[in-house]
């Protein structure tokens, strides 16, 4: 391993300290009687329903899609036109699945291609290794 | 040497030529409510996925349509569709659910969709 990598790897650990959802509180591994219902019922709560959810007001931008954007949005039209799944799995996956920090942390269509990426690692259509093979590959073109 | 085997066309032999939800038309039986009926948006368990969003959960609200039958999204999010229900428009005051809402605009109203498990008569 290059020590650039090496270098990447702190970076990330130190980041991930900073995208942790931010309840004021020691939370890790918490004894079962420090959970209240309240509690359970916010860890629990599916993370797209933010309606009524306390917030500051963000800027509304008119922003034309990008091309990346376009064919990540046929790609998973295509994905539904041969079966693989349906609007509601696609938004499950996309909304839900990818957690509060990523649902609210990545662009868009940026959730919408990760869970493209994983239907077809879980329904078998390639596997966890081809796509990080693939992946690999890729980046070593830019290289 | 094993794994799962999902058919990807089960979805697509419902669907090809008829369309989705008019696929699943007639497959929820006899509607429970009726245009106008007073309802009230049960509060359901709601683990790993809804689409009625938990601000609804308890207020009161009328039916203004019954828009088609499909399989609620709690199991079609799972690529389910075993059972089929009936999905109405119903609308709310806005300020029966936003207890600060200005009284001024005592006329606003919001208009969703919710399938028939959700509902109970209010």
């Amino acid at each position: 391993m290059t020590s650039s990598t090496r270098n990447e790897v702190h970076t990330h650990l130190a980041m991930m300290g900073q995208v942790q959802p931010a309840l004021h509180n020691e939370t890790h591994a918490p004894s079962p009687d420090m959970i209240d219902h309240t509690l359970w019922r916010a860890y629990t709560r599916s993370c797209h329903d933010v309606g009524g959810e306390y917030d500051i007001p963000i800027r509304y931008e008119e922003k034309e899609e990008e091309i990346w954007e376009l064919n990540t949005f046929a790609t998973c039209e295509c994905l539904a036109w041969r079966g693989v799944w349906t609007a509601e799995e696609r938004r499950r996956r996309q909304n839900v699945d990818v957690g509060q920090t990523a649902y609210l942390g990545l662009p868009y269509y940026g959730r919408w291609l990760l869970s493209a990426a994983l239907i077809l690692v879980d329904k078998q259509f390639v596997t966890n290794i081809e796509l990080s093979d693939k992946i690999a590959e890729v980046k070593k073109r830019y290289e | 040497m094993s794994k799962p085997n999902y058919d990807r066309t089960h979805h697509a032999k419902m669907a090809t030529g008829i369309g989705d939800p008019q696929c699943f038309a007639g497959k929820a039986g006899e509607p429970k409510f009726k245009v106008g009926d007073r309802v009230r948006v049960k509060d359901l368990p709601d683990l790993f996925y809804t689409r009625t969003m938990v601000y609804t959960r308890g207020a009161e609200a009328t039916v203004v349509r019954l828009v088609y039958e499909s399989p609620p999204a709690e199991n079609e999010a799972w690529d389910n569709t075993d059972d089929v229900e009936w999905f109405y428009s119903i609308v709310f005051k806005q300020s029966d659910l936003w207890p600060e809402y200005n009284n001024t605009y005592e006329a606003d109203t919001l208009e969703t969709e919710v399938s028939e498990r959700w509902l109970e008569k209010a």
